[in-house]
């Protein structure tokens, strides 16, 4: 399933919006078991690359491999083998996390006891217990966020596609989806695709992190490499130098 | 000292012209040119012409002057109902309490909030106005010859009618959202009161369309004096009746005037009395309107019991995947209550048409003629509960659903598996309500239910395959929601229609009969049954490859 150690190849990726390249060669490559941080700014193009590689996009040019598979010719077999967590909660709301859940267990040819086992253990490790029969409009949006958790690891994915996964998070979840992450890769050999703002999360938990910027990969290697590289004191620091952002006192107050 | 209200009202005729935004006010300024040039040149002149060529005005004049009252009233009511419902079913389709907060948070007044949002709202009703009011008023105009002064006053009075109605409909508005707030539960609500909204209109319409003489003659009735818009009109009909141009005599004067009962010095207090209480109540209670109170009413949290008999039934006869992708979405489907809504609707539209027909004592109504009319409506019930919403809530969770392999297709071909479940009770309501309003035979009464379920099935899948090649999410404001509605309507109707229109050219073109044909394959007396088989079988194929093309839609990697 996966070609020398490799899940995610890409060779000269692209992908264009009319005048906007949200996408610029995207070359890269990613091992099984890793934790694939991919850190940008607002409309870098993090999540156009993971909706190409999970198979929901097409690329204007350049190929790309996932678990083996071809993005091209082979989209049911990559959905098959990945799990992702969309950037924002697509749910129903007449439906309870149980529903819900067995809802897309059934998308993915899964349903019975063995299902509603697992379904019930996975909302009872994100402290969903006593809530899961509740519909999901009156969830707030850390609880809507932990059950998407839960839809994307049903089906035991070997690559995981994770779209700001902690954005609507409280600390202790937050803190909870890092250890599910790192157990899953060390126990069972899964690989993540992690896109985020949160540069002392992607820290924490990534071994290999890629900075996109204006559709490009600007920098690939692990936090300390990428810190130590640019002089800085941690990831957060080193992305502000790489990408920009920093702005002096002056013009923060220049719009007085 | 800045003016909020102007302000408020700014943004919102911004967005309500929003699709014109490069040519605001060159557009604004034609559009309204235009609706002037309708009102003021082209109306008489095509009521004229028209008048003129069907029925003389002096034959005509005595006729409209003994329905002029009770007409008046009707269509008083008429624009009385959309005007006060038609904003309000129109705004609850999105709720805007978020902008709310943004208001209170910059300290504005909550009158302030009122008038603009009101003043927004004018541009638009009043072109509807502009474009309306002639339309309705004119033949009186022209069988009193009314005075200009006298036709001033008449559109004065429309004016006063609309500004009020409209006041009264922006404060509802406002009430109806604090109250259900900006939750998912709340705009599901919404949208249902938006529907029912809707068949309060359309009942009078119909009313007007069919029941006409006998709604004026019931309209006349002093019952009627406690509804506003009766001030209004009444008030029309003494403005009319008082600057004549016909020379009515005083005996004709005081035989209106006990018709109208009120005089005119009290209708126009009551009318008056009614604009500046509404405006009073909406001001005085804006404070109490505007608040946001962590949607004390929506936060209601529901808890799912245990799956009842059906559901459990559906888990039997199909254990796998599929069984549980029919049950989850079936919940779905169900549990809004915008969807029972739209249910609601398309079944009171379907029966209200042959009862209608029935008031109307058409001798020659008999079951086998009017079966390809209850066909065409029971396929617009199953076309108008499943067509542009109640199928997917947003592209987010289409992209879940398409990150399973075949995610899309499994998806589809449950959602219809569920649907046709629903469209059981959809055919089957409506049949036993005709059962017993017709009293149909046993033998009818199957045929109705057999043709009309593949009938609703065949709007539904109609429905299905527009929504799938064109998704609206729960956007039912946007143009792409409309164009699903209609089309699917259209399209469900149409086909059925459309084989007998076919029918009708080949047989002219050809020379062969083909409605004899029909008639000696589905036995003398069954014709109108064969042509609604005949339409079916179209509608259903088309409805198939509408749904084949949706699946392939909705299953192809966005590009």
């Amino acid at each position: 399933m996966t070609n020398n150690g490799i899940v995610i190849q890409t060779r000269g990726l692209n992908k264009r919006f009319d005048t906007v390249h949200a996408v610029r060669d995207l070359n890269l490559e990613v091992r099984a078991g890793s934790r694939f941080g991919f850190l940008g700014p607002n409309g870098a193009g993090k999540t156009t690359t993971v909706r190409i590689l999970s198979g929901l996009m097409k690329q204007t040019s350049g190929d790309a491999t996932v678990c083996g598979y071809d993005v091209s010719t082979q989209r049911d077999s990559i959905k098959a083998v990945t799990g992702l967590l969309p950037e924002s909660p697509g749910l129903y709301s007449k439906l309870s996390a149980v529903e819900f859940l067995e809802f897309i267990g059934a998308l993915n040819g899964r349903n019975g006891s063995a299902l509603n086992r697992r379904i019930d253990i996975m909302l009872d490790m994100l402290g969903l217990e006593g809530r899961q029969n509740d519909l999901l409009e009156s969830y707030s949006s850390g609880m809507k966020q932990k059950v998407l958790v839960a839809s994307t690891l049903l089906s035991e994915p070997k690559l995981v596609f994770l779209d700001e996964p902690t954005s609507r998070l409280d600390p202790a979840a937050s803190a909870l989806v890092k250890d599910i992450i790192l157990v899953l890769a060390q126990e069972t050999e899964t690989s993540f695709f992690i896109c985020s703002h949160q540069t002392s999360f992607v820290e924490d938990v990534c071994d290999v992190v890629g900075i996109l910027n204006e559709g490009a990969l600007v920098t690939l290697g692990s936090p300390q490499e990428i810190i130590e590289n640019t002089g800085t004191k941690d990831l957060e620091d080193a992305y502000l130098k790489i990408v920009g952002g920093h702005v002096d006192r002056k013009t923060l107050l220049a719009w007085r | 000292m800045v003016r909020t209200w102007l302000a408020i009202a700014t943004a919102e005729f911004q967005v309500l012209t929003s699709s014109m935004r490069r040519n605001r006010k060159l557009y604004t300024g034609i559009l309204y040119t235009l609706a002037l040039v309708w009102a003021v040149v082209l109306t008489p002149m095509i009521y004229n012409a028209v008048l003129g060529a069907i029925f003389p005005m002096h034959v005509l004049r005595p006729m409209l002057m003994v329905i002029f009252p009770g007409l008046m009233r009707t269509v008083g009511l008429f624009l009385w109902l959309i005007l006060l419902l038609f904003p309000l079913s129109m705004a609850l389709q999105e709720i805007k309490i978020g902008q709310w907060e943004i208001f209170l948070s910059n300290n504005v007044r909550t009158r302030d909030i009122m008038t603009g949002t009101f003043l927004g709202k004018m541009g638009l009703y009043s072109l509807i106005i502009i474009a309306l009011a002639p339309l309705l008023v004119s033949p009186f105009m022209l069988a009193f010859e009314v005075s200009i002064v006298g036709q001033l006053l008449v559109y004065g009075v429309v004016t006063l009618l609309a500004m009020g109605t409209i006041w009264l409909s922006n404060f509802l508005t406002a009430l109806v959202q604090a109250r259900l707030g900006d939750s998912s539960r709340g705009n599901d609500i919404a949208k249902a009161l938006a529907m029912a909204i809707a068949i309060v209109v359309i009942i009078p319409m119909y009313g007007l369309m069919f029941f006409l003489p006998t709604l004026s003659e019931m309209m006349g009735m002093n019952a009627f004096l406690i509804l506003p818009s009766t001030w209004f009109s009444d008030l029309i009909s003494w403005i009319a009746i008082t600057f004549n141009g016909i020379g009515l005599t005083g005996s004709q004067i005081m035989g209106f005037s006990t018709v109208l009962q009120l005089d005119m010095l009290v209708t126009s207090v009551l009318v008056i009395g009614f604009v500046l209480g509404t405006v009073g109540l909406a001001l005085g209670a804006a404070d109490r309107v505007f608040t946001i109170e962590a949607g004390v009413r929506t936060e209601v949290v529901t808890t799912v019991g245990r799956e009842n008999v059906i559901l459990r039934g559906i888990r039997k006869v199909s254990t796998g995947p599929f069984g549980s992708l029919i049950v989850t979405n079936t919940k779905d489907f169900v549990r809004k209550a915008q969807n029972l809504s739209k249910i609601g609707y398309g079944l009171i539209l379907a029966i209200i048409m042959p009862i209608i027909m029935m008031a109307m004592d058409i001798e020659y109504l008999q079951f086998n003629e009017m079966i390809l009319m209850l066909i065409i409506m029971m396929s617009l019930i199953g076309a108008m509960p499943f067509a542009g919403t109640g199928f997917l809530e947003s592209k987010d969770q289409l992209w879940i659903i398409q990150s399973a392999p075949s995610g899309a297709s499994r998806f589809v071909k449950s959602r219809i598996a569920s649907q046709a479940l629903i469209s059981i009770a959809l055919a089957l309501i409506p049949s036993v309500i005709l059962y017993f309003m017709m009293n149909l035979t046993v033998l009818e009464f199957a045929k109705l239910l057999g043709l009309g379920y593949v009938a609703v099935i065949g709007g539904m899948l109609t429905a299905t395959g527009v929504t799938a090649r064109n998704p609206n999410y729960e956007d039912t404001k946007s143009p792409a929601h409309q164009a699903n509605v209609m089309t699917s309507v259209l399209l469900a109707e149409f086909s059925i229609m459309g084989a007998m229109f076919a029918d009708i050219f080949l047989t002219i073109g050809t020379g062969i009969d083909f409605f004899g044909m029909i008639a000696d394959f589905f036995g003398p007396g069954n014709m109108m049954v064969g042509m609604a088989v005949m339409g079916l079988l179209v509608q259903w194929i088309i409805a198939g490859v509408l749904v084949w093309s949706g699946i392939r839609y909705l299953s192809r990697p966005d590009s």
